[in-house]
């Protein structure tokens, strides 16, 4: 049966009449300013369905009428499949569920060392976050030094498509490699037909603020887009920085950016779903650097699940925190980040675990640590039933003013369990006990619990044969990237 | 000379206050009253942005207030090192610097403190944007003769076209003549050895600090 993730979307920041404010303000930034393309061809696709199309400075202008036929055609709710209809994600703009990642260049391992990432910590942390329950699309954690170089992302593909049981959100740094990603999903598949028509993987589209679409990524968003992928099409604005320092500003730039997006990757393929993707952050305004755990990004973050809900798109929020460590001050940000989203609705609460400092560590044990904050959020997010049952008049009747507990009442024993919260490394004993147990504080729990996790045998999600043809694949695409970057070179 | 004074304080307070295009007029009206150019760079927009640095320094101001300070002081020197060169005076430069965003990649704001804090530091700095290929890199460090190579770059992959500029420029002799500084998010300085840079830069106040030990000033 497939997830059916809870519903967000408690948390407003925006009201209502003021969306149409945001709406009107998104508008005229795309019909009067635009939005810079590099890439030809997504210049001459939207100039010939109707956009005015600046050629010498490549800036593009979109108007209200063409905005609205690509929002008729995004589709609201679609689904992204596992390897099993069990990591079936059934995406609508309520439902909310979790991506790990990404692109962590360097680790913190469970000896307590920092180092660059390699190729093994990929699958390690690929097998620990297929583990956790509340993990329900899976991304590449890290950036492994030992094969980072042109063509790279074909082989971290290989890597965690064949580990995971979850839908796989990929990325593409070049055209080539959109097809190559197929050809490996379709070895699983049967065929690229049926691997582009029950996605098991999406392509992510990061592009710049301001109001910039880089050749690349229009290249793989158009690419993905041909053949139905679906696209996270993601804006990583630095509040202050590269977009205004009022978050109403910020939500204005992010909207204009991702919409253009959204169109051409519609004029291209109608129907192909699109979700507003955001990793924003705040700029530090002392070093200018980007802060994912920061109280004001964690505001950008629900407020534009508002903003593309508006627009009847799935939308993807979270980022990193800004810990080095595995400590109070990860555990405070951690929370505050993923409840937060939660609550405000993100259908995609995105790099939620393990990713630290800037994007560039990744923590087996935070890793751990999060799915426990994580459950926990959800579980507040849940909320609670109100029905005559629940409201127990008759069992306070019953045990009324004179009773002593409610222990030994049949609705306690029968309804606690589908209620109650389970903790896995949080401890709640009291000191003597606590110190008995060995007096561990949770990133020791979390690192015990790490790595019994990693010591279980896991089978790959794809059978030997399977995952050796997808190698095939994917270093044969990496032999050929590097052929055309030496011919570009040259 | 009470007047000249005035209107060196002045200048002074506007880079001060970051007003960029008053900055740029105060510099021309110096020029107006006759005043020697070089002594409205020493007195007026030198003392300016070293007031800056110290308030940078306690805390007192933050990037917005240094980089608009740093642009005020960029406008103001126009007018004044056009007059100066039109004497056929050489101002002193720290040194040159090329500085850019490498090939494929698009960030730009990373590079650009960088060069302005460079610029406002005294050192004469060629920007040439983003999206800069080795080639580009390379025919500018030789048509100005650059000191100092700067290259930035926000993605991990992009990052790997540092090596390959600087491949190039041992090909084309020129890695000896020049020092080479590169930073942005993923670059460590374990990578700027690896790939035989001659430094890292954490932030641009680094960046300064390392084009100044290069050129060999304390």
């Amino acid at each position: 049966m497939a997830r059916r993730g809870i519903r967000g979307g408690l948390l407003e920041f925006i009201e209502e009449r003021d969306l149409d404010q945001f709406y009107f303000a998104i508008l005229e930034i795309l019909n009067e300013v635009g939005v810079h393309m590099e890439y030809q061809p997504a210049l001459e696709m939207l100039r010939d369905h109707g956009a005015q199309v600046d050629f010498d400075n490549r800036v593009v202008k979109i108007d209200e009428a063409m905005l609205k036929q690509a929002l008729l055609t995004a589709p609201s709710s679609f689904t992204l499949y596992g390897k099993s209809s069990d990591w079936d994600v059934k995406v609508d703009l309520e439902r909310v569920y979790t991506i790990g990642g990404s692109c962590a260049l360097s680790v913190l391992d469970l000896e307590g060392n920092h180092r660059p990432a390699l190729r093994e910590d990929l699958v390690q942390f690929t097998r620990l976050l297929d583990a956790l329950p509340n993990l329900d699309i899976m991304h590449q954690m890290v950036v492994p030094s030992d094969v980072l170089e042109t063509g790279y992302e074909l082989i971290n593909f290989s890597t965690c498509f064949t580990h995971t049981t979850r839908n796989y959100y990929s990325q593409a740094l070049s055209v080539e490699s959109v097809q190559d990603q197929i050809k490996m999903a379709a070895v699983i598949q049967g065929s690229e037909e049926e691997a582009c028509r029950n996605p098991m993987f999406t392509e992510v589209v990061c592009m710049i603020s301001p109001l910039k679409h880089g050749r690349l990524m229009s290249a793989v968003l158009m690419e993905s887009a041909r053949h139905a992928i679906p696209l996270y099409i993601e804006v990583d604005a630095l509040c202050g920085a590269t977009t205004p320092v009022p978050i109403a500003g910020t939500l204005v730039e992010q909207a204009a950016n991702v919409l253009a997006g959204v169109v051409l990757a519609q004029l291209i393929n109608p129907g192909t779903p699109c979700i507003f993707s955001i990793a924003s952050g705040i700029a530090d305004m002392r070093t200018g650097a980007y802060c994912g755990g920061a109280p004001e990004t964690n505001l950008i973050h629900a407020a534009t699940a508002q903003i593309a809900h508006y627009f009847g798109l799935p939308y993807q929020g979270g980022t990193c925190i800004d810990a080095k460590l595995p400590d109070a001050q990860a555990g405070y940000e951690r929370a505050l980040q993923v409840l937060t989203n939660i609550l405000a609705g993100t259908n995609f609460v995105h790099l939620s675990y393990g990713m630290m400092e800037q994007m560039l560590l990744a923590s087996y044990e935070q890793c751990v640590i999060d799915e426990e904050i994580i459950s926990c959020a959800f579980h507040i997010a849940k909320g609670f039933e109100v029905n005559d049952f629940t409201l127990s008049v008759e069992l306070l009747r019953r045990v009324g003013p004179l009773g002593d507990h409610f222990l030994t009442q049949k609705e306690t024993r029968d309804y606690y369990r589908q209620v109650r919260w389970e903790p896995t490394i949080t401890n709640r004993d009291r000191w003597d006990a606590w110190e008995r147990a060995g007096a561990k504080d949770m990133r020791q729990m979390a690192n015990e619990r790490a790595r019994a996790i990693l010591a279980e045998d896991r089978p790959l999600a794809v059978t030997q044969e399977q995952a050796e043809e997808i190698e095939r694949i994917a270093q044969d695409g990496v032999k050929r990237a590097l052929a055309r970057r030496g011919q570009a070179e040259e | 000379m009470a007047r000249e004074k005035d209107i060196l304080d002045e200048l002074c307070q506007k880079v001060i206050e970051g007003e960029i295009e008053e900055t740029y007029l105060l510099a021309q009206e110096v020029l107006e009253m006759g005043l020697d150019p070089l002594k409205a760079i020493d007195e007026g927009l030198i003392p300016g942005i070293v007031e800056v640095g110290r308030r940078y320094d306690v805390g007192e101001y933050y990037l917005p207030e240094l980089m608009m300070a740093a642009e005020a002081m960029k406008r103001g020197l126009e007018p004044l090192e056009e007059r100066i060169s039109e004497m056929g005076v050489q101002r002193q430069t720290l040194g040159v610097v090329v500085i850019g965003t490498v090939k494929g990649d698009l960030h730009d704001i990373g590079k650009s403190i960088v060069a302005t804090m460079l610029s406002a530091n005294g050192f004469t700095v060629h920007d040439l944007g983003v999206d800069v290929s080795p080639d580009r890199f390379l025919a500018q460090v030789e048509e100005t003769g650059a000191d100092i190579l700067a290259m930035s770059a926000l993605l991990p992959t992009t990052m790997l076209y540092m090596e390959t500029v600087i491949q190039e420029a041992q090909k084309r002799g020129l890695r000896d003549r020049i020092k080479i500084m590169v930073g942005g998010a993923p670059v460590t300085a374990a990578f700027a050895q690896r790939i035989r840079a001659d430094g890292y830069g954490d932030n641009a106040f680094d960046a300064v600090r390392l084009a100044r030990q290069f050129m060999g000033i304390q």
